[in-house]
């Protein structure tokens, strides 16, 4: 390469006089001299190496080393052509100018751009499958546990939805849901099939690819029903060592609280309470102790922090690269007790000897995650009285030797005491973690490529659980202190040998991989524990050997099986016009019965690019593809033994005066041998468009995925004495259709560089089959959900409300057409509900769908300017049309039991424009009823729009490099969640709810956190 | 070069190891055909059918259903599924979780027992051993049919070891009660009226599948034959066996446990070290009972289920011949006068009932499988057993049985051995020559005072005939009861939906 510019640059002096020639004979011509220095636009530093060419002939020149250049034009009309590979070409009028300095933007066209599909890497305009590319500057922007939660609203057909919590991942949803079981992706980090949870940093990652249709998933057979997401790592480039390092810090908050009564206003309104029901009022109210006045929320919500710090040493030769990266991470929860943190080493290298290629891809990490062994803070802040102490002497009792404060008779209340949770019980989870691959490729020709690969996981992972002696709950059971510790060893292994091929015929071009595969994955574990803690002096010690109460041991292989598959795709390309990719994987998994172990995954697409043909002669369009797949996928979400039957031997009998323990032995389970894989049918078309020099592109897809035989756990009559789930039954299906789109503009000036980036999804996601559930069932129930044949998958199904009774007579009155009054025990000010089968009564019959907790749209946004040192990065995220129903104001606004929100009005005689019912106790009907779980009171609109990250950074200037022999730095502040709008009255409607059929259950979801962030980024 | 290039090749081959290995054996568990083999096999077989005892359903649920349910019990519980259900006639749901579990778990059992029934027949072993499993594994086939009819009346009688697809029919009760009365005739045979090893103590005899048997006649009023299997017990092998101890209370502390009166005892232990009461998750799990946090007394347990004041008022119309009051009040509740100087000298787990609920407090809540003479709280973990059948019961129904068939005369010295006991005045001197329909009222009488809180109460009612709005004078839960509906819990709609050939109780279809 080097080489040849040189030549060309030799060639060109030996032009030049020749050129003087001819132009000093055309007198209408004057030749002049330009000279200019080209610059970088990102960070001004010089360009060698561009090209500088006259537009329409190969005269040019190449710029020195300090970015400059000297070239004789023919005359002020001629134009310069700036190239250089990665940058933009800029052309330039040279007018009557003598010195023309330009900045190149860095390229922002996609041509070119390769894309990791599975087993191989194709240029992106040869693309026809679904894939989602998400660029790790986009993704790191966000403070984040895992990939999961940095990727939200960043790309079309990806729905994530946060845990919140530290150390908790994010749900990740591709293209809606499509199984009853299982909707994970499947991860791939640089060939090695493992989950991308917390425990992996985040820091390391240079792309991030996400396969969502049969065509680009199919490689990947029978894993990959949920899509796929393919993250490869950084790798070191040529040239001398280079040290980057960044760090941040930012401090963490509970962005909302419920607004509550102080214990003076409480008491007050559960007095009116107890009045209105006409019982004793409670000690606690009539005589309110003045200096008891707790704020829970103040008690259990801290200012939390989240801390992020990268080394990286990367270098590399001709023949070799290496990159070392140590990172730390760690999460200090918004809530007490809760933290995440998370050290890891990499370790990626690469050496060719000749036609071989050795490389290998290594992480170690190593993650704790502390926080209380039981309880969710959420629901209990909320609710505990303010009228009870943190602690006290007078709850002291044997039970509750630290005095802490919890409901009592006069003060009823069951919430749990978080801060004693988290003093007595305490839980801490290290997981320590290897993750990579190994590679030999050989290149037997320019065409030929075999390449094998072996992949590592292996997880020990310690759980420790300590309960000290104490209660913190009203009435609760009296517990021994115990310790239990488990410790678990997962471990996976993959090989694989593929043969890649890339072979040019004219104007044919045709690639393709096949290959082996083989994964096997074992879980292994054993715990230990012992009851009655020693204390010594107050202290507790907190091992095993000095308990001394009674020991238990457990141990065993949950987990073992292995998949075996041949895989296999070709790539075809005809004049880079019209395009075949067909891909086939056969797999063979341990996890089926004998029958059913072979399953075959077949894909076919096509595509067109447009713009290539001759009669395409639209100007502005510079790119234009139609693309179209069709393609069957498998997902298998079943154990590892679960179509056989087993003898279980967990049965104790007690006999004998020493009430000696007997094994009992006993087939617990039923179970069908004749399970076999998920299957999902995938359609895809989509279109692809680059407009005005590709600086606007413009992506629209449209998918229908059939899954089929999807995995159930049908009810059998309890007749049969089943235990231990339900047997599966290959019964379901559910189509998810939807349409993606993705818009990006960018312009580069030479000081303000701006883009910005819209995405748009929709799901529709509809229940096809349940299952054979007995006569006239097409649905399954599932608390208030109702995930019924015909509409999306847990969908609320409750009583309808129809505002307040207003009078004694409106109750009377309310009849069905029977004149049956239909809530006889109602009084004024209490919920009336509508009484769908008119038969006089409200009962479960009477329930009718209530909303969806499916999305009608999601949307993201990205927003980055640029001008000078500065840059402003913002991401949005909406999403519209979800219902929550939201189960901790449920609990608040039923008054039983709860501190009361500070707001709640109350119907009353006096009081009756307003939606809240009357208060009282649930000792009368009436009130039980107001406060049924099952109604629509509790439904919320989960629609939102959220400024999901806002960054401001600046890049240190030239100067200050030269003086502190930096390559590049940059500081950056930024804010996360900044605002929410939304109607939602919860803490956050961005929820992961509670398992696939109650997605829309807020259950004291723990909410995204609000993080401040200061950052530097250093290269030296 | 290329010799490296194959050397590369054949390693990566070898260490990939291509033979396949699809056929990966469960290291945790054996399948079900390479079990029931031996003595072994069939004795833990058979000790998993007791283990179904300490499951939550059936240890903590199906008492509520006795007794809370009856007119002996109340809930007053923010739990309002509990208070509809279980204290009410108010079945919120056909499918109503905990009642469907006791339904599971009864089911549970069952399987586990048919299992050993199909099973151990074919196994070559001790013939002796043979015949007391089978007798054991029969007991628990009726026992849980016994449950079920009381609960369910016309449920499906599984025989046979299940199957994902089988579809029972509907058996009537009249075919429930038969398929009991065969098990236990059989069971009486082939089980031991005392177990000569120690190690053996709690599990079923011969005296306890007689006593069973006797329950399931009186049940359905076949007094009659109920008169022989209780005959064994009282005047046969089991008098020398069986009788009662002297102190009352003592069959209800854990000091006490599977004393002379015991004829067929849940064993329960604590196991300090479970976390669930699913007995299948893990060995650790619990085999102790929870029902004593649920009717702990507030401020301890959770005071899911109490007692009724009235039945405390029973028992002070009468004193013993000291002219103290009935001792068996003492045992039987926890209330402001658990100590007869009132709520300053009660003690309530610790403290005085005065202390911790003042002096104007009515609740009455049940002792007898409580722990408040051993500790001052209460768990999950309770090992008090459960005296499921006392003798006192037994001589009680053999009172019963005379009496219905024409002996009221002979009657009266049982039912006196057991006021004898609790030292009150013996009845052929106080009430003699009693009519047949008089001595029953009486006896109703003993047996709520001997019995409340022991779980017969239901049935007791049912089989009296009494069951009906007329007791929401003493049980106001009762106005909602439906007569010719509610003797009965609606089976399970799911069962139906999935199972069209099981039909729907008639009153609740």
């Amino acid at each position: 390469m080097r080489q040849n510019v040189l030549l060309k640059i030799k060639l060109w002096m030996m032009l030049i006089p020749l050129l003087c020639i001819q132009k000093q004979l055309n007198a209408q011509n004057q030749s002049q001299v330009v000279q200019g220095k080209v610059t970088s636009l990102g960070d001004n530093t010089s360009l060698p190496g561009v090209s500088v060419l006259l537009k329409g002939t190969n005269t040019g020149t190449v710029t020195g080393i300090d970015g400059e250049f000297t070239l004789e034009v023919p005359s002020g009309e001629s134009v310069l052509v700036f190239s250089f590979v990665g940058f933009s070409t800029e052309e330039i009028v040279v007018g009557n100018r003598q010195t023309i300095n330009v900045t190149l933007s860095e390229d922002i066209t996609t041509l070119g751009e390769v894309v990791v599909i599975g087993y191989q890497t194709v240029r992106k305009e040869d693309l026809t499958g679904a894939v989602a590319v998400i660029t790790p500057e986009a993704s790191k922007r966000v403070s984040a546990n895992s990939l999961a939660e940095s990727i939200q609203g960043l790309a079309p057909g990806v729905t994530v939805r946060n845990g919140g919590g530290p150390g908790e991942g994010a749900s990740i949803d591709i293209r809606g849901v499509a199984s009853f079981t299982n909707t994970n992706p499947l991860y791939v980090i640089d060939g090695m099939i493992a989950d991308a949870n917390p425990t992996i940093n985040t820091n390391d990652i240079a792309s991030i690819q996400i396969l969502k249709d049969a065509s680009a998933a199919a490689i990947y057979g029978s894993r990959a029903a949920n899509g796929v997401i393919i993250i490869t790592t950084k790798q070191g480039k040529e040239g001398p060592a280079k040290i980057s390092a960044s760090a941040k810090y930012g401090v963490q908050q509970i962005a909302n609280r419920w607004d509550l009564m102080n214990s003076a206003e409480f008491a007050a309104m559960q007095r009116r309470q107890y009045e209105n029901s006409g019982e004793t009022i409670p000690s606690s109210v009539t005589d309110v102790n003045p200096e008891i006045d707790t704020d829970w929320q103040d008690e259990v919500i801290r200012t939390g922090n989240i801390q992020d710090y990268n080394v990286t040493l990367s270098g590399g030769s001709e023949t070799s690269s290496y990159l070392v990266s140590g990172s730390y991470f760690k999460n200090e929860g918004a809530i007490i007790g809760q933290s995440f943190d998370r050290s890891s080493l990499r370790v990626n290298t690469k050496s060719k000897v000749g036609r071989i290629t050795f490389g290998e891809n290594l992480l170690l990490s190593n993650s704790f995650d502390r926080s209380p062994g039981d309880g969710n803070p959420f629901y209990d802040m909320p609710q505990m009285l303010p009228v009870i102490p943190v602690q006290s002497d007078d709850y002291i009792s044997a039970t509750n030797p630290e005095g802490w404060g919890i409901g009592s008779i006069d003060a009823v209340t069951y919430a749990w005491n978080s801060v004693a949770v988290n003093s007595i019980d305490s839980r801490r989870a290290n997981f320590a973690k290897l993750v990579g691959n190994a590679y030999v490729d050989v290149e037997f020709t320019d065409w030929l490529y075999y390449k094998f690969n072996a992949g590592v996981e292996v997880s020990f992972d310690h759980v420790k659980n300590v309960h000290e002696y104490g209660v913190w709950r009203f009435n609760a059971p009296d517990y021994p202190s115990t310790i239990n510790e488990e410790r678990s060893r997962y471990s996976s292994l993959l090989f694989e040998h593929t043969l890649n091929f890339k072979k040019e015929l004219g104007a044919h071009s045709i690639n393709g991989v096949l290959g082996y595969s083989q994964q096997s994955s074992t879980r292994e574990f054993t715990s230990a524990g012992r009851s009655n803690l020693m204390v010594y002096n107050g202290r507790y010690y907190k091992t095993i050997g000095s308990a001394t109460g009674d020991a238990v041991a457990d141990g065993g292989i949950p987990v073992d099986y292995s998949i075996y598959g041949y895989l296999g795709r070709v790539n075809y390309v005809y004049n880079d016009k019209y395009l075949l990719t067909l891909t086939a994987r056969l797999d063979e998994d341990s996890r089926f019965g004998a029958n059913y172990r072979q399953g075959f995954f077949p894909s076919v697409a096509a595509g067109w690019r447009i713009s290539e043909e001759s009669f395409f002669n639209l100007d502005k369009v510079s790119d234009l593809k139609l693309k179209a797949s069709y393609g069957e996928l498998g997902i298998n979400p079943v154990g590892s033994w679960d179509y056989t039957a087993f003898i279980n031997t967990n049965p104790r009998a007690i006999f004998g005066p020493n009430e000696d323990v007997n094994v009992g032995s006993t087939q617990a389970r039923l179970a069908n041998p004749d399970l076999k894989w998920e299957e999902r049918v995938v359609k895809n078309i989509g279109i692809e468009a680059g407009l005005f020099r590709n600086s606007l592109l413009i992506s629209v897809e449209a998918y229908d995925a059939l899954s089929k035989d999807n995995l159930l756990q049908l009810p059998v009559g309890g007749y049969l004495g089943n235990l231990g789930g339900n047997p599966f039954v290959n019964a379901g299906s559910i189509r998810n259709r939807g349409i993606e789109a993705a818009v990006t503009y960018r312009s580069y000036g030479s000081d303000l560089k701006w883009d910005a980036s819209f995405n748009i999804t929709t799901i529709k996601n509809t229940v096809e089959d349940v299952g054979n559930r007995g006569e006239g069932i097409d649905y399954i129930q599932i608390g208030n959900t109702r995930t019924q044949v015909g509409r999306s998958i847990g969908e609320w199904y409750v009583l309808e409300t129809d505002g307040l009774f207003q009078s004694e007579d409106e109750v009377l009155n309310y009849t069905n057409s029977e004149g049956t009054v239909i809530q006889p025990f109602a009084k004024p000010g209490d919920v009336k509900y509508v009484d769908h089968n008119d038969d006089g009564t409200i009962n479960v019959e009477d329930r009718t769908f209530a909303g969806s907790p499916w999305p009608t749209l999601q949307t993201g946004a990205q927003f980055n300017v640029s001008y000078k040192q500065f840059s402003l990065n913002a991401q949005f995220v909406g999403v519209f049309g979800t219902v929550i129903y939201n189960d901790v104001r449920k609990v608040l606004d039923s008054y039983q039991r709860t501190n009361f929100r500070a707001d709640i009005n109350p119907w009353t005689p006096e009081n009756t424009n307003t939606s809240d019912p009357r208060i009282g106790l649930d000792t009368e009907q009436g009130i039980i009823d107001n406060n049924l779980g099952n109604t629509d009171r509790w439904l919320e609109n989960g629609s939102y729009v959220r400024l999901r990250n806002l960054e401001l950074g600046y890049a240190l200037p030239e100067i200050f490099m030269d003086r502190t022999g930096l390559e590049s730095g940059r500081l950056f502040i930024s804010a996360q969640n900044l605002f929410t709008i939304t109607p939602y009255s919860g803490l956050d409607p961005d929820v992961t709810g509670n398992g696939i059929y109650e997605r829309g259950l807020d259950n004291g979801n723990w909410p995204s956190s609000r993080v401040f962030s200061l950052g530097v980024q250093l290269e030296f | 070069m290329k010799k490296i290039i194959y050397i590369l090749l054949a390693g990566c081959f070898l260490t990939t190891a291509c033979e396949k290995e699809l056929d990966i054996e469960n290291p945790n568990e054996p399948i079900v055909e390479a079990f029931w083999q031996n003595a072994n096999d069939a004795t833990a077989g058979v000790n998993a059918i007791y283990s179904t005892l300490h499951r939550g359903s059936i240890s903590r649920w199906m008492p509520f259903y006795h007794i809370i349910r009856s007119d002996v019990g109340r809930s007053t519980s923010p739990a309002t599924d509990i208070v509809n259900n279980m204290d009410q006639f108010l079945v919120t749901d056909y499918n109503y979780g905990n009642a469907y579990g006791i339904w599971n778990d009864n089911y549970v059992g069952i399987f586990r027992a048919n299992q050993v029934i199909a099973n151990v027949p074919s196994i070559e072993m001790d013939e002796e051993l043979r015949q007391r499993l089978m007798g054991e594994a029969l007991f628990f086939r009726a026992f849980f049919y016994y449950q079920l009819v009381s609960l369910w009346g016309n449920v499906p009688l599984m025989l046979k070891p299940s199957t994902p697809n089988d579809q029972p029919g509907t058996s009537s009760q009249e075919e429930v009660w038969a398929q009991i009365e065969a098990d236990l005739i059989a069971a009486a045979e082939g089980l031991p009226a005392v177990y000569p090893d120690a190690e053996d103590l709690g599990r079923v005899t011969k005296g306890a599948a007689k006593a069973l048997l006797a329950k399931a006649y009186m049940q359905q009023q076949d007094y009659t034959a109920a008169l022989s299997p209780l005959e064994w017990l009282v005047e046969g092998e089991g008098s020398g066996i069986y009788e009662l101890t002297s102190n009352y209370r003592d069959n209800f502390l854990i000091f006490t446990e599977n004393n002379v009166e015991s004829v067929f005892e849940w064993q329960f232990s604590e196991n300090p070290t479970e976390f669930t009461d699913n007995d299948i998750e893990t060995p650790n799990h619990n085999y102790g009972t929870s029902i004593a946090q649920f009717f702990g007394p507030s401020g301890i347990g959770w005071s899911d289920g109490e007692a009724h004041r009235w039945v405390v008022r029973e028992f002070l119309n009468e004193t013993t011949t000291e002219g103290e009051r009935d001792p068996r009040l003492e045992a039987t509740f926890l209330y402001d006068s658990t100590d007869v100087r009132g709520p300053e000298f009660t003690m309530i787990y610790g403290q005085t009932f005065a202390q911790r609920y003042g002096l104007e407090n009515n609740r009455v809540w049940f002792r007898k499988f409580q722990n408040d003479h051993w500790k001052d709280g209460e768990g999950y973990r309770s090992p008090n057993n459960w005296r499921y059948i006392r003798y006192a019961d037994v001589l009680l129904m053999y009172a019963e049985a005379l009496n219905q068939t024409g002996s009221t005369g002979e009657a009266y010295q049982h039912v006196d051995r057991v006021r004898q006991r609790a030292g009150l005045a013996l009845l052929s001197d106080v009430m003699p020559g009693l009519s047949e329909a008089d001595f029953l009222e009486q006896l109703k009488h003993e047996r709520l005072l001997e019995l409340s809180g022991e779980g017969h109460r239901w049935n007791d009612l049912a089989r009296w005939g009494d069951l009906g709005p007329e007791l929401a004078d003493r049980d106001p839960g009762f106005l909602t009861f439906d007569v010719g509906k509610d003797e009965l819990l609606p089976i399970p709609a799911q069962e139906i939906d999935i199972n069209p050939n099981l039909e729907q109780n008639r009153a609740w279809r």
